[in-house]
C-alpha cells in the first residue's frame, strides 16, 4: 500500500487526491492519510505531498465540473471539517475518505448522485463530515455576535471546532454587503475580511491588534445591554428550563456571545455573566 | 397618548413590550429564501436560523415586540388586556426601525416580529404596523424577515398592503372553538379571525399566479401564513384541537400552526389556575402529531378519533400508532416504499429519503441505518433487513410497549426533569414495572389484536 501523507486543510487533501491519482499505483494500491502519522505499518510506503494550489486549483475543478457546485460544496464541507470532532477515533481517515468517494463519483455514470450511497463507508464518511462541519456553521450563522468598533469596524470572535471561516464568509457578505466587517478564528488565528461591497479574503490573524477590538463606538455599549435586557425580558417564568437552553445553546458557545457576558466599560475586561 | 409615555426611554419600552409580545410563540425565521443583493441589508436562508436560546429553552430569532400594549379589547388570557392593570407603552415606527437595524447589523436577530395591542381601532393599529415596516423596506434597505399580525377586523387594504412588504403573517386563533373563543376573547368572533386569514390565502395563490405570468413582481408572504392556538385554557380535547389544525393546514393553506401551553398570566378567575404548570407535555405530543401531518402523511382520523379523543401521555404518536397497526410490520428496509418508512417509529423524514437513495447501490445492514441518522431503539422492533431483525424481538403489542417505555427519551428530558407535579408523577410509573394492561392507556375495545 503507498499512503500519500498530506497537509490536513482544502488544499492539502486536493493536492493528495491529484498526486494519488497521478501515480499510477491502481487506486486500490493506495491510501490518503491527513492524520498525523502515529506509527508505520511494515509493508507501507509512506510519500508525503507538498501542497500545491496548482494542483488543487486543478482538482476543484474537475470536481465541480463533473459533479456540480453542490457536491462540490459539500466534498469541501468535509474537507474543513475536525476528525476529532466528527465520529469515533477509529473512523476512516478524513482524506481517504474524500480520496475513494471522489473515485467512486468519477466512476459512477451520473456521480452527481455520488452522496447518495450511503451505504459505502467512504461516502457515509464524508457525509457525517460534511454535517458536523456544516452544523457548526449553521450554528454560528445565529451565535455569532458582531460589535461595532470606533472605526465603525464591525468585529467578531469566535472559537469553531472545524474550519468554518470560508463557510461563514460568503453568508455574511451575502447579508451585510455594505458593511466593514472582520470575523476572527481565534483558535485558528486566522481572520475573514470583508470591505464594504467587496468580496472576502481570509487572512493571518497572528499580527491582529487585539486591542482596538475593544475600542467600541460610542453606541455599542447601549445596544449591547438593549439586547441582553431583550434576552432576559422575553423569558417565560413559568416554563424555565436551562437543561433545554443548554441542549440547543451549548456552553462553549456562550463566552464569545453578547448576551452571555458583561462588559465591563471602565476595565475594558470581559467576564462571564453572573446569571 | 399621555405626555408621561413620552418621556419613556427606549429601554424601559422595549422591556415593557418585549415582555407584552413573549407569550406568542412563533419565533421561526424560516420558509423564504433570499439573497442580499449589493445594496441594503439582509437575506434570508429558507430553514430559518436561531440566534439564541433564552432561558426557558425557546428560541430567539426575530426581535419579537408588540408597537403598543394599550388595547381596547379584554381577551382574558391576554395581559395587555384593557382592564389589567400594567405598564403601557408604545414605540413609534422610528424606533422600531432602530432597533431592528441595529440589532440585526450585530447579528443578534433575524429579523423582526411585529404585533401589537388594538390602539384606538384595528385600523389605526394595522396602519401604525404598514407604516414601520414600510419605513424599514423602503428608506432602510432592509431585506430581512418580517413577520407581522393581520389585527383581526382591519380593513382589507391594509392587511393586503402589509402583505407585500412582510415575509410571513399570522393571525392568531387563540381558542380552538368557537365556544372558547366567546369565553374568553368577548371582542374577538371566529369570523373577523377567519376573515382576514381568508385573504391572505386568496392573496398568497393570486400571486403565486402573477408571479408565473410575469417575472418580477412582488411576492405576498413568501413565507406563508402561520396562526397559533392556546392549549389548556379551555376543555377542548387533543382530537378537537388537532382537527381545526388539519383543517386550516388544508383549508386555508397555512405553513405552521402553533400551540402555546396556557400560562395563566393574570389570575383571573375565569381561567383554569393550572398549579401543576402549564401543560408542556400536551404541548408537546400535539407539537409531534403536527409534524405527522405534515411530514409524515398522516391524517387526524389515524391518529384520534371522538372514542380516542387524547393523546396518549406515555408514548409519542407515532410508536402508539404502529403498536396499534402491527399488522403493517416489519417493514423491509431494502424494499418497503417512502411512504412505508415514514410510518416506522424511530425513522425520521430525512431517514427514510436517505434510506431510498442509499439502497439503489447497496443493500442496507442494521449498522448503515444507525450511520444514517435512524433511532434504532425504537426502529428495531418494526424493521428487518435483508430479512432478518435486529434481535430476537417479538411482534407483541405488550412486550414491545413495555420495551419502548424503557426508553426515557418518550418523555424529553427537558420536560422530564422540568420538575413539574405532572412529570414526576408519570415518571414513577416509567421507573415501575409497568404493563399496558394496568395504565389502561387505550380503552379495552381499541387494542388490535397482536399478529
Amino acid at each position: 500500500m503507498y499512503v500519500f501523507l498530506c497537509e490536513d486543510s482544502i488544499d492539502g487533501i486536493f493536492t493528495g487526491i491529484y498526486d494519488a491519482w497521478a501515480s499510477g499505483y491502481g487506486h486500490a494500491n493506495v491510501a490518503l492519510s491527513a492524520r498525523p502519522l502515529e506509527n508505520y505499518a511494515l509493508f507501507d510506503e509512506y510519500i508525503p505531498v507538498a501542497t500545491s494550489a496548482e494542483k488543487s486549483a486543478k482538482v476543484a475543478r474537475t470536481l465541480q465540473a463533473r459533479l456540480g457546485a453542490e457536491i462540490y460544496q459539500e466534498l469541501c464541507q468535509a474537507a474543513s471539517a475536525s476528525e476529532r470532532h466528527a465520529g469515533k477515533r477509529d473512523a476512516m481517515d478524513k482524506a481517504d475518505a474524500l480520496y475513494k468517494t471522489v473515485v467512486l463519483a468519477l466512476s459512477l455514470k451520473n456521480g452527481r448522485n455520488v452522496l447518495h450511497y450511503l451505504g459505502e463507508p467512504c461516502v457515509s464518511r464524508v457525509f457525517q463530515l460534511s454535517r458536523s462541519a456544516w452544523n457548526e456553521t449553521h450554528h454560528l450563522m445565529g451565535f455569532l455576535r458582531f460589535r461595532e468598533l470606533k472605526s465603525g469596524l464591525l468585529f467578531a470572535q469566535i472559537r469553531p471546532r472545524h474550519h468554518v471561516l470560508p463557510l461563514l464568509g460568503a453568508h455574511f457578505s451575502d447579508r451585510l454587503p455594505q458593511e466593514n466587517f472582520l470575523i476572527c478564528d481565534a483558535g485558528r488565528r486566522q481572520a475573514l475580511l470583508h470591505p464594504a461591497g467587496q468580496g472576502f479574503f481570509l487572512t493571518d490573524a497572528k499580527d491582529l491588534d487585539l486591542e482596538a477590538a475593544d475600542r467600541l463606538s460610542q453606541q455599542e455599549e447601549a445596544y449591547q445591554s438593549l439586547w441582553r435586557g431583550f434576552v432576559q425580558d422575553i423569558v417565560i417564568k413559568e416554563r424555565l428550563n436551562t437543561k433545554l437552553q443548554d441542549q440547543n445553546l451549548p456552553q462553549r458557545f456562550r463566552p464569545d456571545m453578547t448576551e452571555f457576558c458583561s462588559y465591563d466599560a471602565s476595565t475594558h475586561q470581559k467576564f462571564p455573566d453572573p446569571q | 397618548m399621555p405626555a408621561l409615555q413620552m418621556q419613556m426611554s427606549l429601554s424601559e419600552k422595549l422591556q415593557i413590550l418585549s415582555d407584552a409580545a413573549k407569550y406568542d410563540v412563533a419565533c421561526t425565521s424560516s420558509g423564504v429564501d433570499r439573497s442580499g443583493g449589493s445594496s441594503g441589508m439582509g437575506n434570508c436562508a429558507a430553514p430559518g436560523i436561531c440566534h439564541s436560546f433564552s432561558a426557558d429553552g425557546r428560541c430567539i430569532s426575530l426581535l419579537k415586540i408588540l408597537f403598543t400594549n394599550e388595547c381596547i379589547f379584554n381577551c382574558a388570557y391576554c395581559l395587555n388586556n384593557c382592564d389589567s392593570d400594567v405598564r403601557r407603552a408604545a414605540f413609534t415606527p422610528d424606533e422600531v426601525c432602530t432597533l431592528t437595524m441595529e440589532f440585526y447589523r450585530r447579528n443578534y436577530i433575524e429579523g423582526l416580529f411585529l404585533s401589537s395591542g388594538i390602539l384606538i381601532s384595528p385600523n389605526h393599529t394595522m396602519g401604525l404596523i404598514c407604516e414601520t415596516i414600510r419605513k424599514l423596506r423602503v428608506v432602510h434597505h432592509f431585506n430581512g424577515y418580517i413577520h407581522v399580525k393581520a389585527i383581526p377586523g382591519a380593513d382589507p387594504c391594509l392587511v393586503e398592503q402589509a402583505g407585500f412588504l412582510a415575509d410571513r403573517m399570522s393571525v392568531n386563533l387563540e381558542l380552538p372553538t368557537a365556544d372558547g373563543l366567546r369565553q374568553l376573547a368577548p371582542c374577538k368572533s371566529r369570523g373577523t379571525i377567519l376573515k382576514p386569514m381568508r385573504l391572505i390565502q386568496n392573496r398568497i395563490s393570486d400571486n403565486k399566479q402573477e408571479l408565473i405570468e410575469r417575472k418580477g413582481g412582488q411576492s405576498f408572504v413568501p413565507a406563508g401564513q402561520s396562526t397559533q392556538m392556546i392549549v389548556g385554557a379551555t376543555p377542548e380535547n387533543d382530537y378537537q384541537v388537532m382537527s381545526v389544525a388539519e383543517g386550516l393546514y388544508r383549508k386555508f393553506g397555512l405553513k405552521r400552526v402553533f400551540y402555546s401551553a396556557f400560562v395563566n398570566v393574570n389570575g383571573n378567575p375565569r381561567l383554569p389556575a393550572l398549579p401543576g404548570g402549564p401543560p408542556l407535555l400536551r404541548e408537546h405530543r400535539l407539537y409531534q402529531v403536527d409534524w405527522l401531518l405534515r411530514y409524515y402523511h398522516f391524517e387526524v382520523s389515524e391518529i384520534l378519533s371522538e372514542e380516542r379523543p387524547d393523546l396518549n401521555v406515555f408514548l409519542d404518536p407515532k410508536c402508539d400508532w404502529a403498536l396499534r397497526h402491527l399488522e403493517f410490520f416489519p417493514v423491509e428496509i431494502n424494499k418497503a416504499s417512502y411512504q412505508t418508512l415514514l410510518r416506522v417509529p424511530g425513522i425520521g423524514y430525512k431517514s427514510a429519503e436517505r434510506i431510498v437513495k442509499a439502497r439503489r447501490r447497496d443493500r442496507l445492514s442494521f449498522h448503515d441505518l444507525k450511520k444514517i441518522g435512524v433511532v434504532l431503539k425504537r426502529a428495531l422492533y418494526f424493521i428487518t433487513c435483508s430479512g432478518k431483525m435486529m434481535y430476537p424481538t417479538k411482534l407483541d403489542e405488550n412486550y414491545i410497549c413495555e420495551n419502548l417505555m424503557r426508553d426515557k427519551t418518550q418523555i424529553p428530558r427537558e420536560i422530564r426533569e422540568a420538575g413539574y407535579r405532572q412529570i414526576s408523577f408519570f415518571d414513577r410509573d416509567l421507573c415501575s414495572d409497568f404493563r399496558l394492561s394496568d395504565a389502561q392507556i387505550l380503552p379495552p375495545g381499541q387494542r388490535i389484536a397482536a399478529l
